[in-house]
């Protein structure tokens, strides 16, 4: 018995083996170019898969766009570049975000010869894709992101909120009485680490006194202890209590999914999160504000920067394919296509923003715009600020940690490889 | 054929079969062993190898932020392997008891009892998130529908609840296996001892106490040897259902995650530390090579006892 | 008597509890790979009466699905077979011929059983990488039957062994070469132990998740498990896509455990089980 199923078994593989083997040999070489394509936005497959067909149209080069998880996006990447692989063009995050694969030689050095749009680009934008060590455009940043306070214009109606909050205590004042008035007053939750980050880029700054502490800090002559940086991380402290039940385990998209089905009456976030929203609910209407105020007076600050870069591989064995196809993410068809569809405010320069809650944070950049802190100026050694403020975040979320033990290790963690803040408290 | 000539073909008959396995252990799996603990004393950069560090690659994983997330990780490991071993070794024996105890039939429960074991973690992971969802799961809307809502809870999600509902769903999978090696444990019992105690007048639960529990001995020491490995080098169950990160807020993170994460790019920049990473692997291998030949040194001893 | 029977009813109701526990889910799973996505989410505990098929054929039309499914099974098929040829011969001279250096070389694959292979992933990756092997099947094969062979061969070794030692001097006083011994004469003796050595090497391949997550790098190389995970950063709320996703990797497994349940018990408690 046992011996007759055994040889079945052996039978089997060796069938199935007969069936494996023809099947290895035919897979075709690519006849015409596929470029590949990695991107860590899977909500954007039907954009680029879009757009990747008029590419292909144009010029008879096809893509292939492939999504990742956000969350593991980065270590993907980082193994199969440093495997000698990876896709011919990617998406890519800004500053330190994926700085040491630059320095590693991963990308393409790009020049404005190159790619011509470069060349029109202001220096502070060029600066989100450049080498931390050698200072070579790695990337063609594309969009700048923007952080605040959308919100739900009927729901704010229903719930009886005549004037938008312009401080702090009275933005928690009217979470407050929508709360009361039985609307879920925020749809942000915990769950989601980067999400909290964003958070406390969006509402912290007029706390610590935006762009000059930004300063100070790079330059050693002020610390992550501040308290005026503390009370920035007690600002996402305040709003938990006003976040969903089971905020804790609320993730990314249920999270955006609150407020996009019209659930919660505010959202805190990036423009990036209004085109995820519209993928949901397409009659959705956005209200935008700028993050209230410290205290009354005190000024309000809006966080942008660079967000993200497109980068071709430097081993890419199809590199004029690929440039082709970054002058075409520089194209204004493309980007004017990205800021009517994905909410994006290109780089690019003579792009009309078309969404209204957009066309808001634009005009709301050159005043009151100040860099994201721990994006922009601490990614570039590990431990990174964000990756200690981030899970830091969900523990004083659940009452785990004070904000004050919080910016304590921040500070210890930038001072361990940070050379301005090294020994500093 | 002459008797030298025979050991002639012997001779090289042993060369040409043993030769290619040998060889190809020590490629993929000797040489990389060894070097593995020459890295953990380089500095790297990227994937690029540095200048000897000595013990400065321990020093700061043992320093912070790498220590906390050290010393919470291997907590997590030990919660693991006490939560799954106490769990598993009784619920596995209840199983094989009625197994044993069952003659028409057994064939069945025997098949379904081990089904699970066949899944891939990631499979039994989507499952189980598919199941736990707080909104679609239909664990979570069974309650509200019985009227038990304060029992529904975001399983995954919380910190409360994230490593005990990980530690279930691990034991769904695994249970089977234990549940098998008990069970042949008991087949595996001379019939004449049982047949004396009966003789003797113990009832059941006396026999089962007095004389089958303790001849079990050996297939608990395989079961604790087993689990002690895998649940130190636990890593495909949280990384399905937490991420890289082992979350909520790092709340099933564990030693291989963090390994993980050091070798290849933590979530936030994609730098790597291979020194710490290599360093951590070191210990990591230490424990389990450690606990295991220890533990296994004490569990035999005691079956010789008995 | 009646202690008898009430303890009998014990011990067959929590067999029965614990069939409930395993078939539900997974029952659950393949109800639900029927139905369509907003029926569920209306209400995800229903029978699917009207089956909604069209979840597989989207499944299947993403197209990348069956690229993962090929690529297990390219990778598994190689390396049991791989594993089964190499231990065979191994198990053979190990099992059969008594030579100088033998109990080192049995210490040696002892000792290579005790090596995880997650932990040396750095520097195989290295290796690999400098090998021309990284992001390729051939190399995972490679991997994959250095870290299963060890095992193999002791398994093998104690077949060969448990053979009566007269077949071999029988065999040779008919004429017969070492390799016609082998091939012909205990081969077809040894067979249960390939087959437990088939299913404890192949079942841990496919199910392997580590080891192609850092692997393998182009799409269109990943194995089924590794791909799940890129499936649902997609798919993430579109439960009857998911479901029938998860089904469709499932199912050839289970299928094959319903047919060889015994082989798969035996396989897979290679080494746990004495004698």
């Amino acid at each position: 018995m046992t011996q007759r199923r055994g040889r079945g078994l052996v039978a089997a593989i060796l069938a199935a083996s007969a069936i494996a083997v023809p099947v290895m040999a035919a897979i075709p070489a690519h006849a015409a170019t596929e470029l590949s394509f990695w991107s860590w936005r899977p909500e954007d497959k039907v954009f680029y898969e879009a757009q990747a067909a008029d590419f292909l149209a144009a010029t008879g080069i096809s893509v292939k766009f492939t999504p990742y998880v956000a969350t593991e996006y980065n270590a993907t990447l980082a193994t199969a570049l440093t495997a000698g692989k990876g896709p011919d063009v990617m998406q890519i995050r800004a500053y330190g975000g994926m700085a040491n694969l630059s320095d590693a030689g991963n990308f393409l050095p790009l020049t404005s010869k190159m790619v011509p749009a470069l060349g029109k680009m202001a220096a502070g934008t060029l600066a989100g894709a450049q080498g931390y060590t050698d200072k070579h455009q790695f990337g063609l940043p594309y969009a700048t992101s923007v952080l605040g306070v959308m919100y739900n214009p009927a729901l704010l109606k229903k719930a009886g909120i005549k004037a938008l909050p312009t401080t702090w205590d009275s933005f928690l004042g009217v979470l407050s009485r929508v709360k009361s008035a039985g609307i879920m007053p925020l749809g942000n939750g915990t769950g989601y680490a980067p999400g909290l980050e964003q958070l406390w880029g969006a509402v912290g700054p007029t706390f610590y006194g935006g762009t000059a502490f930004y300063k100070d800090v790079v330059a050693g002559n002020r610390s992550f202890s501040d308290k005026n940086f503390v009370a920035s991380l007690q600002a996402v402290k305040d709003l938990v209590a006003y976040m969903p039940a089971g905020a804790e385990g609320l993730d990314y998209n249920t999270a955006r999914g609150l407020f996009a089905n019209e659930k919660a009456a505010f959202y805190i976030g990036g423009n990036y999160e209004i085109s995820y929203f519209r993928s949901l609910n397409p009659s959705l209407s956005v209200g935008w504000i700028p993050a209230p105020s410290a205290s009354a007076g005190s000024p309000r600050f809006v966080t942008n920067w660079a967000d993200g870069a497109f980068a071709i591989n430097a081993k890419t064995t199809h590199k004029t394919e690929a440039l082709k196809f970054l002058n075409f993410l520089a194209s204004k068809d493309f980007n004017q296509a990205a800021a009517d569809q994905l909410g994006w405010i290109p780089t690019v320069s003579g792009i009309k923003v078309t969404d209204p809650a957009v066309i808001s944070m634009q005009r709301a950049i050159p005043t009151l715009g100040t860099p994201f802190l721990t994006l922009v100026g601490f990614r570039y050694g590990t431990p990174t600020s964000s990756a200690i403020m981030q899970p830091g975040f969900q523990k004083v979320a659940a009452g785990t940690k004070t904000p004050a033990e919080l910016a304590k290790d921040i500070q210890a963690g930038v001072a361990s490889w940070y050379k301005p803040q090294t020994g500093k408290a | 054929m002459s008797r030298s000539g025979l050991q002639r073909e012997q001779r090289k008959f042993t060369f040409l079969l043993l030769a290619p396995g040998l060889l190809t252990v020590v490629i993929f799996t000797s040489v990389p062993a060894l070097t593995t603990l020459s890295y953990a004393f380089f500095h790297w950069k990227g994937f690029q190898r540095g200048t000897f560090a000595g013990f400065e690659n321990f020093h700061r994983l043992f320093s912070f932020p790498f220590r906390d997330q050290f010393l919470m990780a291997l907590r997590h490991n030990v919660l693991v392997f006490v939560g799954i071993f106490t769990l598993q070794t009784t619920i596995g024996i209840l199983i094989a008891y009625s197994l044993y105890r069952m003659i028409k039939g057994q064939r069945f429960f025997r098949t379904v009892t081990f089904l699970p074991v066949i899944f891939s973690l990631v499979i039994v992971g989507y499952m189980w998130q598919a199941l736990l969802d707080p909104f679609y799961g239909p664990i979570n809307n069974i309650l509200h529908s019985i009227g038990l809502d304060s029992f529904a809870r975001t399983w995954l999600g919380s910190t409360s609840t994230a490593l005990p509902t990980l530690v279930f769903i691990n034991l769904w999978r695994w249970v089977g296996f234990p549940a098998i090696i008990f069970l042949s444990g008991f087949n595996a019992i001379n019939q004449e001892y049982l047949e004396a105690a009966r003789i003797d007048g113990a009832s059941e639960g006396q026999i089962f106490r007095k004389v089958m529990f303790p001849l079990l001995a050996p297939s608990m020491t395989i079961v604790a040897i087993l689990t002690f490995i895998g649940a130190f080098e636990w890593f495909d169950l949280p990384y399905v259902l937490g991420g890289s990160s082992g979350g909520p807020a790092g709340a099933t993170d564990t030693l291989a995650l963090m390994f993980y994460r050091l070798s290849f790019g933590s979530v936030d920049s994609g730098a790597n530390e291979i020194g710490i990473g290599s360093a951590l692997g070191v210990l990591i291998f230490s424990i389990v090579g450690v606990g295991a030949a220890f533990g296994s040194k004490y569990l035999r001893s005691r079956e010789v006892d008995v | 008597m009646i202690k008898a029977l009430s303890s009998k009813i014990f011990f067959r109701s929590i067999l029965i509890f614990n069939a409930v526990m395993v078939l539900v889910p997974v029952l659950f799973l393949i109800n639900s790979s029927l139905r369509e996505t907003n029926d569920f989410a209306r209400n995800p505990i229903k029978l699917a009466t009207s089956p909604h098929w069209a979840n597989f054929s989207n499944v299947w039309a993403d197209g990348a699905f069956a690229t993962y499914l090929k690529n297990s099974l390219i990778i598994t098929v190689g390396s049991t077979a791989l594993i089964l040829t190499l231990a065979l011969g191994a198990g053979f001279v190990l099992g059969r011929y008594t030579f100088k250096s033998q109990n080192l070389i049995m210490g040696f694959i002892l000792s290579g059983m005790l090596v995880p292979a997650k932990l040396a992933i750095l520097p195989l990756f290295i290796q690999l990488k400098w090998m021309h092997l990284l992001d390729s099947h051939i190399g995972l094969i490679l991997v994959y039957t250095s870290g299963a062979l060890p095992a193999a061969i002791f398994i093998m070794s104690g077949f060969f062994r448990s053979l009566p030692a007269d077949l071999d001097s029988a065999a040779r006083i008919d004429g017969a070469s070492e390799f016609q011994l082998l091939r012909l004469v205990l081969t077809p003796l040894v067979r249960p132990g390939l087959s437990i050595v088939a299913i404890y090497s192949a079942i841990p391949i496919w199910n392997d998740f580590f080891l192609p997550l850092v692997f393998l790098q182009t799409p269109e190389k990943k194995t089924i498990m590794q791909g799940l995970t890129v499936f649902f950063g997609e798919y993430s709320s579109q439960w009857g896509i998911i479901f029938a996703g998860l089904t469709l990797a499932a199912l050839p497994l289970i299928v094959l455990y319903l047919i060889l349940s015994e082989q798969f018990i035996k396989g897979l408690t290679a080494g746990a089980v004495k004698g």
